[in-house]
């Protein structure tokens, strides 16, 4: 019986990553070309009750929940007109490469800027990398040819942070098309973050409250089980 | 436990800036020559969550707010009359000494006659080069050409340098409708030449109001919303610490 304490307790653990991950996702609201996650559980393995006196089989059982996967949901999102020059979004599938430091990244967040040099860079000053490699010249009127950016589908894209995802090229799929003077909008949904933020958020309830039972029943085993008049 | 409540937090944090850009681009919504600023949003680190042993169960961390500079779109002409005035049509600023002895970069074209009939901005910066108006000739009668050239009464007397940067989003505002160029924005160098000076007239600031009510309500809304995660990852810690009656 005390088995349901800790499948009990393992389920409001994985409510509490359910829960960071939901949190992430509004922060992130404002946040041009932003992919929503979403974190799936899995049962621990079962197993197979049988009762200890005669050996008949009772059932099987879970002994815990965790939570296996944050998948992130890369499913493009309506772009937003901004007017400026050097905003980027990208119609259809696909990334825009950016060469950083640590290697290419690849990105769907479009708010670029020129650097010094009069290269197209990303917020952190990283260059933009055109079709075919190399980096892309900002033209006398300020503004760049979108089809001069190049888009690649990732196999098997994951985020890291700073708007950069990691991934190897070639998805399946074609790359969609790059649009000027328009972002991305977030695939934050304030909706559904909060409809799975009451479902998580009770679901820790129900945990706890389950705890409590059998902590309760506990309790009555060890007091009053054996007393003479029979509690 | 719960970092929700500070992935939140750091979201709030970025909204609020936001808010301060947008008030900040209201006040300055009849400045003359302002340019409205940008604020853009990144996600923070993402790494492993929990307690979870699985791998590939990574959560973020919220998100920051940017400084993506300033929007350079034209602003609206508006026409004034008077001579001194002039708006850039196009890429490019006016040259002007900043008290601090530094050169500024500004849109403002609202220009002034000084005491010493040298010729300045509304804020009392000298434009650059130093243009003297002569005495006896009245702010009536100087006018100012397209490319910039300033004649008084007729005669040349001086021509005002429009120039520009590789890159304008990295200017730094100093204040008084003037900027001053970074390394990351690369030294001033001449406008293009389709950039032209119209006399008689101001460039308004380009906020837009109607826009910047719109990213306020989306701004204040989005900070609702990250509230009520802060506000329910405290309930689940209190649910937690009820466990134990």
């Amino acid at each position: 019986m005390d088995r349901g304490l800790y499948i009990a307790a393992s389920g409001m653990l994985a409510e509490q990553v359910r829960q960071d991950q939901i949190a992430n996702d509004l922060a992130n609201a404002s946040t041009p070309g932003y992919k929503a996650d979403r974190t799936t559980q899995t049962a621990f393995g079962s197993m197979l009750l049988a009762s200890s006196a005669t050996g008949q089989v009772v059932g099987s059982q879970s002994t815990a929940v965790e939570v296996d996967k944050v998948v992130t949901d890369f499913t493009p999102m309506p772009a937003r007109e901004t007017g400026e020059p050097l905003d980027f979004a990208i119609v259809g599938e696909g990334f825009f490469s950016v060469q950083t430091a640590n290697g290419v990244r690849y990105t769907r967040d479009g708010q670029f800027s020129a650097d010094a040099q009069g290269r197209l860079v990303t917020a952190s000053g990283d260059p933009v990398l055109a079709r075919g490699g190399g980096t892309i010249q900002i033209g006398a009127d300020g503004a760049v040819d979108p089809r001069k950016l190049g888009v690649v589908t990732l196999a098997n894209p994951r985020k890291q942070g700073d708007d950069l995802v990691t991934g190897t090229p070639g998805g399946a799929g074609p790359a969609g098309s790059v649009r000027s003077g328009a972002l991305e909008g977030s695939g934050a949904d304030a909706t559904r973050s909060m409809v799975d933020m009451i479902k998580s958020q009770r679901a820790f309830e129900a945990g706890q409250k389950v705890i409590q039972t059998i902590d309760e029943t506990l309790g009555k085993a060890v007091t009053q089980v054996g007393t003479v008049t029979g509690g | 436990m719960l970092e929700g409540l500070d992935s939140a937090a750091a979201g709030m944090a970025a909204q609020q800036q936001r808010l301060d850009s947008i008030a900040n681009d209201l006040a300055n919504a009849n400045t003359a020559g302002y340019k409205h600023g940008r604020v853009g949003f990144r996600d923070l680190l993402y790494d492993q969550s929990g307690r979870s042993s699985a791998n590939g169960v990574r959560t973020g961390h919220g998100a920051a707010a940017i400084d993506a500079g300033r929007s350079f779109a034209q602003g609206a002409m508006q026409r004034t009359d008077r001579p001194l005035d002039v708006a850039i049509q196009g890429e490019g600023f006016l040259a002007v000494r900043l008290p601090d002895g530094r050169q500024g970069l500004t849109r403002d074209g609202g220009l002034h006659v000084d005491g010493l009939r040298r010729i300045v901005t509304n804020t009392g910066n000298l434009v650059q080069p130093q243009i003297t108006i002569p005495k006896g000739v009245g702010e009536d009668d100087v006018q100012i050409g397209r490319d910039g050239t300033v004649s008084a009464a007729g005669r040349r007397v001086g021509k005002l340098d429009v120039v520009t940067v590789r890159s304008p989003q990295q200017l730094l505002s100093v204040g008084d409708n003037a900027f001053v160029a970074t390394t990351a924005s690369g030294a001033p160098g001449a406008a293009p030449r389709s950039t032209t000076l119209t006399s008689g007239a101001l460039e308004m600031s380009n906020v837009d109001v109607a826009e910047a009510m719109v990213e306020m309500i989306d701004s204040q809304r989005a900070y609702e919303l990250q509230s009520k995660a802060i506000h329910t990852a405290d309930e689940m810690m209190q649910t937690a610490n009820e466990v134990r009656k």
